[in-house]
Order: C-alpha cells, then structure tokens, then sequence
C-alpha cells in the first residue's frame, strides 16, 4: 500500500537513527552530575559549610571585631548591565551585636559613611552582601569595612582583595589586558 | 492507490504527533513526573513529618499572633535570630521561621501556630526543594540568569502544545470521544491506544495549561536574560538614614512589634491577609508583610516603616497591569497553587494522567510505528533500489 520512497541515507543520518535513543540517557545523566551540586549548594545556603571561603577571622574594626568570607571561591559574576559581583560573608562578634547598626563593604576607602559601600544583610551571625567588582578595579586594592554604631560612630579597616578573595584578583588580571 | 490530499496530511500529522517526544520520551516522562510529585510536595512532607503539621494542643486552642509567635521563639533560643515567618496555604500547616543560630546555621524551623512551640528543624533533605529543582531546572545551578536546565524543561513546553494540537487533529471528532470505553481483550495496542485517547480527551484543558504556563517559564527566561522587564513592582527604597534614630546610648533603636506593623499595614489595606512577615534584615529595611488577595492566584505586600510607622511601600492586585495578571498568573495555574488542597489533588490526578499518557504513547509507538518501520525496512531489502527509511511516511511530488 504504501510504498516507502526514501532519500539515500547519509552516514549523518545512520549515526542519528541509531544513537537518537541514547540523548535520553544523557538527558537522565545531567540532574545526576549535579547531585552533588546541588546538595552542596543547599548545605552552603542553610549555613552548615560555615562562613565561606577564604575566611579572614577576627577583623579588628574601632572596638569590635568580624570574620569574613567569600561565598565561593570564584571569579566574579556577572549580573546583566550591573556589572560584576562578589558575594560576601560576614559574621559580627557576639559581644557587639548590639552595638552595631550596620556593616557596609566597599572597594577602595570610603569618604564618607554616605558612601560607605554595599549594606550586609540578614543575622549577624551570618550576613551577606553582593559586592561589585568594577573591572578596572587594581589587583592590590583593599576591601574596607565599615561599622557604623547606633550611637552614630564610625569605624573602619581594610583587608586587601587578593586575601579576601584571590578569584577575584586573578579575574581582574585577566580583566587588565582588555579593559 | 491515489489519496486524497486531506487524508495523507492527516497522516502526515499522525507522524509528527507520533514523533514529538521522541527521541527523548524518558526525559519528558521523569519531567511530568517529578512534576506531579512538586505539585503535592508539600502534603507528602506533611503527611511523612508530624513535625510540619499544626496539631491543636485542645479543642478551643486560639492561633498566636505573629509577634506571639515570635516571642515564643525568643523564650525559647535567647540567641536566635527570626528572619521571617509563614503561615503556608491551609491551616493543617505549622507555621514556618526563617532564622539563624549564632554558629551561623540557618535553617527552617517549624513552629505550632497555638503555643509558639518549636516542633522540628528542616532536614537536611529538602524534599519539596529537590523535587521542585529536578523538575523546574533538572538541578543545574543558576549560575549567570537563569539555568540551561531551566531552558531545557520549559522548551518541552512548546512540543506538549504541539502534541496536542497534533493528537486533536488526528484524532477524528474527538468531542464523542469523552466516554468511549477502553477496549480489553483485543490486544495491548488497542487497550494502550483507547486509554491514550480517552486520558487525552479527558486531559485538554490541563495538556494546554500545563503546555502554556511552561512556554511562559521560556519566555519568562528569555526576557530575564536579555534584561526585559514587565514588573510594575516597586523598588523599595531603603529607609532614609534621618529617618532611622541615633541613641546617646549606643543601643538598638526600639521598632514597633510586629502585630503592631500588621496592624498598620491593616488600616492601609482593606483585606489585607497577611500570611507572611519579613522581619527588617538591615537598619534601614521594612517590616514587609505579605498575603494573598481577592484574587488568589497573586499576592499582594506592604512594607511599613518600623521607626516612622509609615506604610512606605505597597504592591497590591490593583497595582498590577493587565499583562502582569496573565503573566504573574502563570505560575499558580502551572503548580495548582492556589486554592488549597482540591485544586492541588485535581493538578496531582492530571498530572498522573499526563504521565501515563507519555508512557502509553510510547508503547503504542513502539508498538505501532516500530512495527510500521520494520516492515518497510523489510520492503526496502526487497527492493534493494530503495534505501531504508524509519517511517512509512509518504512524500507526495
């Protein structure tokens, strides 16, 4: 009844007809090599890896004291026309909790507490900021951490990046030759 | 021998309706699996964890208020911080706190909405999180916008849609088909092919939700990627650092308490159900509660000053624009999220359905058209001029 009329099969072709059924075995085999991703990722977000990478503990800023930490130990993201980011860690001394309103981080040292740089969010057991990263940011520059107390009060200190995160620097290094 | 152009293009349809989940029918099976199993995630965790559920300590027992409740949790752990609180969509659910402990762990907690008790700690497996990534992103990360695996799933949309249209067209005045019985006794092709036809009768108002709601997540996608927004939502703007107090002392600055912002947001939404606080994560942020509407498919939020106690924020149904009611209504009508229980039971049954039916049009293909290809191959080394071929398709001159 029906005739088959058929093109000459290419050896692309051949090559499809028999491994076709195979990409549902490389479909299944995705969700699986990410397992172990994904597991790590929801014990980094729920806190149980600790503060994060690359800790620097025991930051001494005017009277009280931080650690920090990058989220990951990788290169900046990018997040559309915003530009890079960095996210940070940030646990506060137990001691000084009370006493302190915020915590800003910024590259390069703030002028003022206006321009103090990025907000950290969230307990002060374990705060988070997204800080970004300008491309044309020097390899030694230093982070600067600014405490800002109920009283009005402002303290600072600084880490150098390549410490806090040697990710970033070496992205930005990788940056230095196109930008 | 000569077939009327109608009836080789329906069977040209026939073909492309036959082939569309191939050759990655397992992938779209285990995708309309896992999500039938996201849609009642939820109760399977409620009814595997006593802990998630909100058992009245008596008969008269009165649900705390939400600073109650957070009260309760501050006897408890001293130490803790609270990051928010929620009540989930139907009563039979404890709430659940978002918080910190001082070693920096932050999980969920799940606290009994009458006493403030705290009943359990997420585990460590987030079954409703993990079901709900396997089959919204197939669990690759988000690493710049949005996940490939997110690509990956929400395009299935687009041959789902085409399944459909494709089986209405084959299937001859399907409208009388509603309840034909499935035959048995006549073969497993004719039982698989009457309960592949019958479920799909059945499943055209859910195959087309389901198929359009998972295109949107696409589209959805693409617009986040190349950085196209529709929201009318408003960008909070911190709060003015006059407007947060200094103190001579050094001490926190006292905020209104949560029932008290509740209340406030109350007075400037009529209607307002709040079933979620956010409590302020910085110095300069809101107390931001939020609920469901009129409208149950979108919630609506205030964000309240709690120095100034000023309603500075709000996104309310009515502040939606007519594309964002389609658009921000996807979601619910894609999971069944939003009328409790009934409509997630009636989204698990089609969503069973949807999976039986990929797995009977798989046997009817393999069945049929694995057949169908068999026997032309044999034809073709009859006819060793003709080379072999998969389908019998006919191409017409």
């Amino acid at each position: 009844m029906s005739q088959a009329q058929t093109l000459p099969a290419s050896p692309l072709k051949q090559w499809w007809l028999k491994w076709r059924f195979h990409l549902n075995i490389l479909l299944i085999l995705i969700p699986l090599g990410f397992m172990p991703k994904y597991f790590a990722d929801a014990k980094l977000f729920r806190g149980d890896a600790g503060l994060g990478v690359n800790v620097i503990s025991d930051i001494q800023v005017g009277p009280y004291s931080l650690d920090l930490a990058e989220m990951r130990d990788e290169a900046p993201r990018a997040d559309g026309p915003a530009g890079h980011f960095k996210s940070f860690n940030a646990s506060l001394c137990k001691a000084c909790i009370n006493d302190v309103k915020a915590v800003y981080l910024r590259i390069g040292k703030p002028r003022s507490l206006r321009a103090a740089g990025t907000i950290f969010f969230g307990a002060p057991y374990r705060m988070g900021t997204n800080l970004p990263i300008p491309p044309r940011t020097q390899p030694d520059a230093q982070i600067w951490i600014t405490l800002e107390g109920w009283d009005g009060s402002m303290h600072q200190a600084s880490v150098p990046l390549a410490k806090a995160s040697p990710a970033t620097v070496a992205w930005l290094e990788k940056q230095g030759g196109k930008k | 021998m000569a077939k009327s152009p109608k009836k080789s293009k329906s069977k040209l349809w026939f073909l492309v309706h036959s082939w569309l989940a191939l050759p990655i029918w397992f992938f779209v099976l285990i995708v309309c699996f896992t999500g039938m199993l996201a849609v009642v995630s939820q109760e399977i965790v409620w009814l595997a964890n006593p802990d998630v559920r909100a058992s009245k300590p008596d008969g008269d027992a009165e649900r705390l208020s939400y600073q109650q409740v957070l009260d309760a949790l501050h006897k408890a752990e001293p130490d803790m911080a609270v990051e928010s609180l929620r009540q989930p969509d139907g009563s039979h659910f404890a709430l659940t706190a978002d918080v910190t402990f001082p070693d920096g762990t932050s999980p969920t907690l799940y606290v009994n909405p009458y006493t403030g008790a705290i009943q359990g700690k997420s585990p460590d497996f987030n079954f409703e999180g993990f079901t709900r990534a396997l089959h919204g992103w197939w669990l690759v990360p988000f690493t710049n916008g949005f996940s490939w695996g997110w690509y990956l799933v929400s395009i299935l949309g687009l041959p789902m849609l085409a399944s459909l249209v494709t089986g209405l067209v084959v299937y001859k005045k399907f409208w009388k088909g509603f309840f034909k019985p499935v035959r048995t006794g006549h073969g497993s092709r004719i039982f698989w092919g009457d309960l592949h036809r019958l479920a799909g009768v059945w499943s055209i108002w859910f195959i087309a939700v389901i198929s359009i709601t998972g295109t949107w997540f696409l589209i959805q996608a693409i617009l986040f990627d190349n950085n196209i927004s529709i929201s009318s939502r408003p960008i909070v703007p911190v709060i003015a650092r006059e407007d947060v107090p200094q103190t001579a002392d050094g001490s926190q600055a006292p905020r209104i308490d949560v029932d008290e912002a509740a209340r406030i947001a109350g007075l400037a939404i009529p209607g307002l159900e709040i079933s979620s606080v956010s409590l302020p994560a910085t110095a300069y942020s809101h107390v931001t509660l939020g609920g469901r509407g009129w409208y149950p498919l979108m919630f609506q939020s205030a964000a309240v000053n709690p120095y100034t106690r000023t309603v500075d924020s709000q996104f309310l149904i009515s502040d939606r624009s007519a594309l964002e009611f389609v658009t921000e209504s996807m979601r619910p009508l894609h999971t069944g999220d939003f009328g409790g229980l009934p409509i997630k039971l009636i989204w698990f049954f089609f969503g069973l359905v949807l999976t039986l039916m990929v797995f009977s049009g798989l046997l009817i293909w393999t069945k049929r058209t694995a057949q169908a290809t068999a026997a032309a191959l044999k034809r073709s080394e009859r006819a060793p001029r003709v080379a072999s071929r998969e389908t019998t398709v006919e191409i017409r001159p």
